[in-house]
């Protein structure tokens, strides 16, 4: 124990002397967390709340259909509704060629006529329907054909995302199954007080009758709502940890390339307790990072009008996974820094497979959504194991136990990669002649 | 003092790198004894650094046995760390940290701690001049400072057979005075020195016996005065040693 904690001291003097290297190691993951969570801040908004997407509207016409799409996509608060162009209202060819070159990304054209042709569609429909049931009334049906059919222009821009264009074709056909709904409605009720108007019928507003109300299982989310924050920072966290890998590397190849390792060699210490050192150190420097990173996303994030990261009761449970998180990440870095030749192998090598490891983990793209292998591929990456238990934690209410299995899987893949380290660089000494 | 106990016994040491046919080192068998400085010379690639490599245990033998105070290599691996102490030919210490820093973790991580390590620390600065230099960082220091420290770093624990490689070399002659005479004085206290040097003149005047390698194999071992008056056609080590292993460029 003693010579781990003499090695101990002279890591962490290493490390202190490098105050540069020390503030962008502490500072760079904060910032890209915090970047990091504005960009995709953008693609969580489009489907949830905030009003940024611009989109042109052109509502020719000028009626009740028009006008409930103006207002139902305004009060979306997904959209923000252009009619004018410096002043001037935007004509369906404006809002084609807007579109075509890239401008703005999605234009409605409400043609006109659209409502009363609507209307006389649905009148035709109603009426077919009391025929059957009542009385012929062909007074009704001149002038209309069953085959008239009515349609609202959307121009996509083809650059805009799938997901972004689905939730938008969505939200317009909500709102004209409302709008489809409450003329029907209102068409019967007019046709059945012609029917019989000595009945003298009350005028009823039509109301929809089925709201949806979300339940979270766990039962915390009435303290917690999901917000775009509580996805990302422990997305952006783990990736940020993980990148320790190019410092620890670093510091095990310069080890070996200033000869100190073969030094080291050839005195009574182990590897393990050179290596459980650096381990030592690195992950105070991990765990402070972390902390760092969740403060960026409690502070930080809300001076960019962003949702504040809300961090729930469950502390302790936080940091044991943040803390075995921090040894699969040093356990990975000790591996590719012993294995590798040079600083330029680890860098490359470090860097490029974290970046694979948090693609395939669902980092960036939830495993939910993957499809086939990849989806079976995804429970082998560490930093997926990492993301799950942070999910858990941050958006599911789970405890500790709940996030055992993720945490056990952690440790293992550090024991496992240091250990194979050990092996080879017991087999394989770093010697260069 | 006489030398005649041998303290390193090598037989038959063979080596082989991988993905290679040819051998570093091919067969030596030699005895090295208690209390002497024994050189190893020869030119790049001649398989110095790796007899010295295999005798620290930085790796095994391909074929060979190696006995060092008795004890063979191979099974008593962690035993003889605490009697070797190795001087490599990088200078093997941590630049940002102070000669003193570097001092104290070496001291550390073979197990000596307190006031114990601070005197011997202490001690072999002023012996080597670096008692004002202790608190500023290695990567500050001259060449041969560096090269001092370096040596200081393999002795502190007071090994009875000490490895060096190269330790003189790119440095002053004034820190090669010092070096080689502190050297004198170690095996007056009864160190064994093993060391390897390129520099002819050094060997003959510090070693007792020399051995000279070519392409893994002693061709020549002896004491250095009478491996040249043996050969009355050269006229000192380094004519002789140019002799046998020849005047074409090593790589």
């Amino acid at each position: 124990m003693f010579k781990f904690f003499a090695a101990y001291r002279k890591e962490w003097l290493i490390l202190i002397r490098d105050p540069a290297g020390l503030i962008v190691l502490f500072l760079m993951p904060m910032v890209m967390v915090v970047v990091l969570s504005m960009v995709q801040e953008f693609g969580w908004s489009t489907i949830s709340k905030e009003p940024q997407v611009p989109v042109l509207f052109v509502n020719l016409d000028q009626d009740s259909v028009g006008n409930k799409f103006q207002q139902g996509l305004s009060e979306a608060k997904i959209f923000t509704l252009i009619t004018a162009l410096d002043s001037i209202p935007i004509t369906e060819e404006t809002a084609r060629q807007e579109v075509l070159e890239g401008n703005y990304q999605i234009a409605v054209v409400i043609p006109e006529q659209t409502s009363e042709r609507l209307r006389a569609k649905i009148r035709l429909l109603v009426s077919k329907t009391m025929t059957s049931l009542m009385m012929p009334d062909n007074d009704i049906l001149s002038g209309v054909t069953n085959n008239d059919s009515v349609e609202i222009l959307i121009y996509f821009d083809p650059a805009v995302r799938n997901s972004f264009r689905n939730a938008f074709l969505s939200a317009t056909k909500e709102f004209n199954s409302r709008i489809e709904s409450r003329m029907i409605f209102e068409t019967f009720q007019d046709e059945l007080r012609n029917l019989f108007p000595k009945f003298n019928m009350p005028i009823i507003d039509y109301q929809e009758s089925v709201y949806f109300k979300e339940i979270f299982p766990s039962g915390v989310e009435e303290e917690i709502l999901p917000s775009t924050t509580q996805h990302n920072v422990p997305s952006w966290a783990i990736f940020a940890m993980f990148f320790i890998v190019i410092p620890l590397t670093s510091s095990i190849i310069k080890e070996r390339e200033e000869g100190s390792l073969i030094r080291l060699m050839t005195i009574p210490v182990s590897y393990m307790t050179v290596f459980m050192s650096k381990v030592g150190v690195y992950l105070l420097v991990c765990f402070i990072q972390f902390v760092l990173m969740v403060l960026a996303g409690i502070f930080v994030l809300p001076l960019f009008k962003m949702p504040a990261l809300e961090l729930g009761t469950n502390y302790f449970a936080i940091a044991v996974l943040a803390i075995v998180s921090s040894l699969a990440a040093l356990g990975y870095g000790i591996l590719i820094g012993t294995v590798s030749r040079t600083h330029q192998q680890a860098a490359a090598f470090g860097a490029v497979s974290v970046v694979v490891l948090a693609a395939m983990g669902g980092l960036w793209v939830p495993v939910y959504l993957m499809q086939g292998v990849m989806k079976h591929i995804a429970t082998f990456s560490p930093l997926n194991w990492a993301h799950a238990g942070f999910l858990d934690l941050f958006l599911r209410g789970s405890t500790l136990v709940d996030i055992l299995p993720e945490i056990i899987k952690l440790l293992l893949f550090f024991a496992v990669t240091i250990s194979i380290a050990a092996i080879y660089r017991t087999l394989k000494p770093p010697v260069s002649k | 003092m006489t030398p005649s106990e041998s303290i390193i016994g090598i037989r038959n040491l063979t080596k082989y790198y991988k993905g290679t046919d040819t051998p570093a080192i091919d067969h030596i068998s030699l005895e090295i004894f208690r209390n002497e400085i024994f050189g190893l010379l020869g030119p790049n690639g001649a398989g110095k650094t790796t007899t010295i490599s295999i005798l620290s245990g930085l790796f095994p033998p391909t074929s060979g046995e190696v006995t060092i105070d008795g004890l063979d290599i191979r099974s008593n691996h962690e035993k003889i760390k605490y009697i070797i102490g190795v001087v490599p030919q990088e200078v093997a210490l941590y630049p940002t940290l102070t000669g003193l820093e570097n001092l104290q973790f070496f001291g550390n991580m073979y197990g000596l701690k307190g006031l114990e390590l601070r005197q011997r620390i202490d001690e072999y600065l002023i012996r080597f001049g670096l008692e004002k230099f202790a608190r500023k960082k290695v990567e500050k220091y001259s060449g041969g400072m560096k090269r001092r420290v370096n040596l200081i770093a393999g002795l502190l624990h007071k090994p009875k057979v000490l490895f060096l490689d190269e330790p003189t070399v790119g440095i002053d002659v004034q820190s090669r005075n010092v070096i080689l005479e502190f050297l004198r004085e170690l095996q007056e206290t009864g160190t064994t020195i093993i060391y390897t040097s390129h520099y002819m003149e050094e060997a003959e005047r510090l070693c007792d016996r020399v051995a000279i390698i070519d392409t893994g194999k002693i061709i020549a071992i002896g004491n250095p005065k009478e491996l040249v008056e043996k050969n009355p056609e050269f006229k000192n080590l380094e004519n002789l040693f140019l002799g046998l292993t020849g005047k074409g460029l090593r790589d």
